[in-house]
């Protein structure tokens, strides 16, 4: 190991950034090996597929090392950037995988066809779900509230897709949305008590 | 503004940190919270909910060959551009395997060296200090092997082809400097020729590249290269593998 990486390997994210932004590649290395991870894992999630999950992984992390100076720290945590160009990434593949503008009907059934997020909410998310319990707060909302926080962080829909797709009101969807937050922020908070 | 105005646009933070607002209510909800601290302090108080779902996915460990080439592009873009060798990083390697995927016919976002070729055809042994003995014979089971000259003690090579392409893998590689990459050259009727792609090999010393046209090609060499690779070798080859016409 060589010891601009240890150094690297001393630095939180924060001040990694810098040096990322001035095309340090050890820096780049270490930011790499502690985010990777969880990374790929959500590109994984939301696009389904493990050669798309990487090259969403690859972008993702390019664009950060072409791009690391832009970090704003005043808008939250390096991780939490991230993992927003991450999920970007992700939908936009996602969304060019299922053609620039799906048409959405009323018909449940067919815009789940149409849509490979659909099939991953529902899908991976029974695949997956001993693990979200375990690990997240996705698993600890009720059934309604947990399914529009998925379709609309994993699957990419925007409220009122999620609100023809599911046939419920839109102030449903956005109350949903909501109490499904604040009941995740609610434990968060209770965790740290 | 009344109660009923401001839970309005209360309703509408979770869907706004969500990103599941509409581009225009996003943007009208973002000048509304400029103003008005209320809105600000309940973005502040769910985000926290909404950086927590990714962490709440199923944690796998990515590829170890994505980090290799992550890290051999990030390599390849921190050199100054007056390096020997090296080229403008519009033109670097990223660019180099994204249009040579293309060319194979990988899909749009072709980062991804493409796998999944089909069985073994070629095994090659590299053993410093033998000379080629004849190229490469047929086996009994459709794969055929030899032994050939390189500098590296120990390195094999395990060649996969299909079609009028194939997968070039070398194990036992010692690892390299951070300015240094592993490039494959082809020869043809005499003439040498890069392959359109840079490599280095991972922890394991495993390191694969891709020989996307196999046609008319006689030897296949790889050589260690600065980062951004080199229009001719530089120096000798690492293996050197003869190819049966």
């Amino acid at each position: 190991m060589t010891v601009r990486r240890e150094k690297a390997e001393r630095l939180a994210d924060e001040e990694l950034m810098p040096l990322i932004g001035a095309k340090d590649p050890e820096a780049f290395e270490v930011f790499y090996d502690r985010h990777g991870g969880v990374a790929y894992s959500l590109a994984y999630r939301i696009v389904g597929e493990r050669a798309a999950a990487e090259d969403v992984t690859q972008e993702a992390f390019i664009s950060i090392w072409r791009s690391g100076a832009r970090f704003d720290r005043a808008r939250g945590s390096v991780r939490s950037w991230m993992l927003s160009i991450v999920r970007n990434r992700a939908i936009d593949a996602l969304r060019s995988r299922a053609g620039k503008a799906p048409k959405l009907t009323f018909d449940d059934d067919a815009i789940l066809e149409q849509r490979p997020a659909e099939e991953l909410t529902e899908e991976e998310a029974m695949k997956h779900e001993t693990a979200a319990e375990v690990r997240g707060a996705l698993g600890t909302l009720p059934g309604e509230q947990s399914k529009v926080l998925e379709l609309a962080y994993f699957g990419g829909f925007s409220q009122s897709e999620i609100s023809r797709m599911l046939g419920v009101p839109l102030g449903t969807v956005k109350g949903r949305m909501r109490l499904g937050l604040e009941k995740i922020r609610g434990e968060l908070a209770e965790g740290l008590a | 503004m009344t109660d009923i105005d401001h839970d309005r646009w209360r309703e509408d933070v979770a869907a706004y940190l969500l990103g599941a607002l509409e581009p225009e209510a996003a943007a009208a909800l973002e000048r509304h919270a400029e103003g008005c601290e209320h809105c600000r302090a309940e973005i502040r108080w769910l985000t926290p909910a909404l950086d927590a779902l990714p962490e709440s996915v199923e944690q796998l460990a990515p590829p170890r060959d994505l980090r290799e080439r992550l890290m051999a592009e990030v390599r390849f873009e921190a050199e100054p551009a007056d390096a020997p060798g090296a080229e403008p990083a519009a033109a670097g390697l990223f660019a180099r395997a994204s249009a040579w995927l293309r060319e194979l016919g990988s899909g749009p976002m072709g980062l991804r060296p493409v796998v999944g070729f089909a069985a073994a055809v070629l095994v090659v042994a590299a053993v410093a200090g033998f000379a080629i003995g004849g190229g490469l014979g047929s086996g009994e089971d459709g794969e055929t092997s030899t032994i050939v000259a390189g500098e590296a003690p120990g390195v094999t090579a395990k060649m996969v082809s299909e079609g009028d392409g194939g997968t070039l893998h070398l194990a036992n590689v010692k690892q390299l400097p951070s300015d240094r990459v592993l490039e494959a050259w082809v020869q043809r009727d005499g003439e040498v020729e890069p392959v359109e792609a840079l490599f280095v090999p991972d922890r394991e010393g495993r390191a694969s590249t891709e020989l996307p046209d196999m046609d008319g090609v006689e030897v296949v060499m790889v050589t260690k290269e600065p980062s951004g690779g080199s229009a001719t070798p530089t120096g000798e080859p690492l293996i050197s593998v003869e190819v049966p016409q």
